[in-house]
């Protein structure tokens, strides 16, 4: 009796501690999750994703001979945005993609004087005071300077003050994230084509060819050792080696894409050759030596039976790889750069995602809002990627094997 | 002299080694062509690793060493000049547990012919037919020609495998016991194939069943501890045993 007791304590200490262990797993998930959305979300939008992420920005003045519009607005405008008759432009207060403040342009009439402005920099071409422009600063000749940081209302008033102007800053609107976007979508690509022939490649060699000795062993174990490398490691690997040689055989004059894929595809192949490896592990003996029987080689038994029946364990690897190519951020800053850059080319500057929230924390002040924002892009971005592989992978199984999986 | 002919063995001093565990120990017999040969023994006599000397499969194994001379017709399959590939063509086998690749059925038998180079699709679907109907599967698989070899029963596997074997047009098929992993029934239909095959094929069977080896077999070998203790007619060797230990084992008192 005393025993049947005992063993019930002992089942359901072990068993809570199952539960609870699940438990707590679940729930750390979920807050991450909660807290990403919760700070991210407000500020996801499609502009966020299409948009420059550097600003233009515009010094300009008046034309010698232009006159106030005195015009009535053509358009409505609701009570957060405020008019000028006298200068026939309406402004607002507004958050950009980064959630700064800002004053927004809403309207300009065609009448105003603002309508069209010199630059008063390079160039002699009038400029367009366009909506979605965010407006600096006005200074005027005898009146204190309008600053976006006192908002729109402040700045229409002194607009009504005045009857011209000195001169007026403002800038196009910048902060999205699609250079990095298209970086990251390039690494993956790039890294993916570098790292995942020579990682399967290696792997067939392990376990197909390679002979069981000491050597073998050695390599193994070196393979499984530089698994545990801290990637800032290999990023500083990347410094000294990659970049170099993309410097002296592309045009590029310092860290660049190519070099980044080839210090990610390095960070990659001990993950892709073991899990690799194990999945040809696990294929029978009794497919190879079938194949053997019937008179086919070592190459064609094991390019046409083992590799394709490797296929899933190797869709795994390569769904561990994408992971790791948009998680990856210590290596990247070494051997890219932390250059945000619009323009994205191979031999360029730019950065992964993952650097762009590097950059936005490392800003003064910390961006949290923003990152969280990048973070579920690219939770989204590795979602789809996951259901793609998935579905090319059953296709693939569909039409190889005759199996659907 | 001694006469060669194709699709015979021919089997001199051969010793085999594991290592430095003695599997094989000086067989001499002569295999003949168009008859189905029997190999029986206790489990771990060497019967399998006799079987698989025939194509050469042990090469696959590390540290077995093999002596002695094994002509196959009239050549010396352990010589240097033999090629394995080549033989292996020649010689087909079918193993103990049904193993068809993950691939569809056609896909399966048409395997060996495309890695020979043949990639005419009329040649092939002609070849896979012929080999689907003398393996006596044909009929119940050939309106999912396209679906998973996996999908197919254990008995209709096994037959697959055989077609598979056949659709190289061997002169040889090793069969290293194919009925174990078998129901009686699909047991039956392999059995009703060996024969009919033996028309076409020398067939080398290893069984553990006594029966079977009565049922099918026209020669039968005895072996115990690596060597050969009786070989001969099935039906004197079942009916007369000359050696005290081929009766106990075939009376069923040891093994």
């Amino acid at each position: 009796m005393s025993k049947n007791k005992k063993r019930k304590a002992s089942d359901f200490v072990l068993n809570s501690i199952t539960y609870l262990s699940s438990t707590v797993s679940l729930i750390t998930l979920l807050g991450i999750l909660i807290f990403i959305f919760g700070q991210g979300f407000k500020l996801l939008n499609v502009d966020l994703l299409v948009e420059n992420f550097e600003s233009q920005g515009y010094v300009a003045d008046l034309y010698d001979n232009v006159r106030l519009c005195n015009c009535e607005p053509t358009i409505e405008f609701d009570e957060n945005t405020y008019y000028s008759p006298k200068w026939g432009v309406a402004l607002s207060d507004t958050t950009d993609l980064l959630g700064r403040t800002v004053v927004k342009v809403e309207f300009v009439d065609k009448d105003s004087p603002l309508y069209k402005v010199r630059d008063k920099g390079i160039g002699n071409d009038p400029i367009e005071l366009r909506d979605e422009y965010h407006i600096i600063r006005i200074a005027f000749d005898e009146y204190p300077t309008a600053l976006s940081r006192y908002g729109s209302e402040n700045m229409i008033n002194y607009l009504e003050a005045n009857d011209s102007l000195r001169e007026i800053e403002f800038q196009t609107e910048g902060g999205g994230i699609r250079g990095s976007i298209i970086t990251t979508l390039y690494l993956i690509v790039l890294t993916l084509a570098f790292a995942l022939p020579i990682g399967i490649a290696a792997a067939i060699y392990l376990n197909e060819y390679a002979p069981a000795n000491k050597v073998t062993k050695l390599m193994r174990s070196l393979i499984e050792t530089l698994t545990g490398v801290p990637s800032i490691i290999y990023g500083l690997m990347g410094l000294a080696v990659f970049v170099p040689l993309t410097v002296k055989l592309t045009s590029a004059t310092g860290g660049n894409l190519l070099s980044g894929a080839m210090t990610l595809a390095v960070i990659l192949l001990p993950i892709i050759i073991r899990t690799t490896e194990e999945s040809l592990k696990v294929i029978p003996d009794d497919y190879r030596q079938a194949s053997l029987a019937l008179g086919a080689s070592k190459t064609q038994t094991t390019f046409q039976i083992v590799l394709p029946s490797a296929v899933p364990g190797i869709m795994t690897a390569t769904l561990l790889a994408i992971g790791r190519i948009i998680g990856e951020s210590a290596a990247l800053v070494f051997a890219i750069g932390t250059a945000i850059k619009d323009e994205v080319s191979l031999t360029g500057k730019s950065t992964s995602l993952a650097v762009h929230i590097w950059a936005m924390m490392t800003d003064e002040p910390a961006n949290i809002e923003l990152s969280a924002t990048i973070a579920i892009i690219i939770m989204f971005i590795v979602v789809i990627l996951n259901i793609l592989i998935k579905i090319i992978s059953g296709r693939y199984m569909k039409r190889k094997m005759g199996v659907s999986s | 002299m001694k006469q060669f002919v194709e699709g015979a063995f021919s089997i001199e001093n051969l010793t085999l080694f594991y290592g430095n565990k003695l599997a094989l120990n000086d067989i001499n017999i002569d295999i003949h062509n168009k008859q189905v040969t029997a190999l029986i023994g206790p489990s771990g006599c060497g019967k399998s690793t006799f079987l698989r000397t025939l194509n050469r499969m042990n090469d696959l194994i590390p540290n077995c060493k093999v002596d002695g001379s094994i002509y196959y017709g009239e050549e010396n399959i352990y010589s240097q000049e033999s090629d394995v590939i080549d033989l292996r063509r020649r010689i087909g086998m079918v193993f103990q547990k049904p193993n068809p690749f993950p691939m569809s059925i056609y896909e399966n038998v048409a395997y060996g012919l495309k890695c020979q180079g043949i990639k005419d699709k009329n040649i092939l679907q002609a070849a896979v037919k012929k080999a689907l109907v003398d393996a006596a599967l044909y009929e119940e698989v050939k309106d999912r020609l396209k679906e998973s070899a996996l999908s197919l029963s254990g008995g209709q596997q096994q037959r697959l495998c055989i077609a598979r074997a056949i659709a190289m047009s061997p002169d040889v098929i090793l069969m290293d016991e194919p009925t174990s992993a078998l129901d009686p029934i699909a047991t039956a239909k392999i059995e009703e194939l060996i024969t009919e095959l033996k028309k076409d094929y020398t067939i080398i069977i290893v069984t553990h069943n006594m029966q079977q080896a009565l049922r099918i077999s026209d020669y039968t070998a005895f072996f115990l501890m690596g060597e050969i203790i009786e070989y001969g007619k099935t039906s004197e060797l079942f009916s007369h045993p000359k050696n005290p230990k081929t009766e106990d084992y075939i009376t069923g008192r040891f093994g």
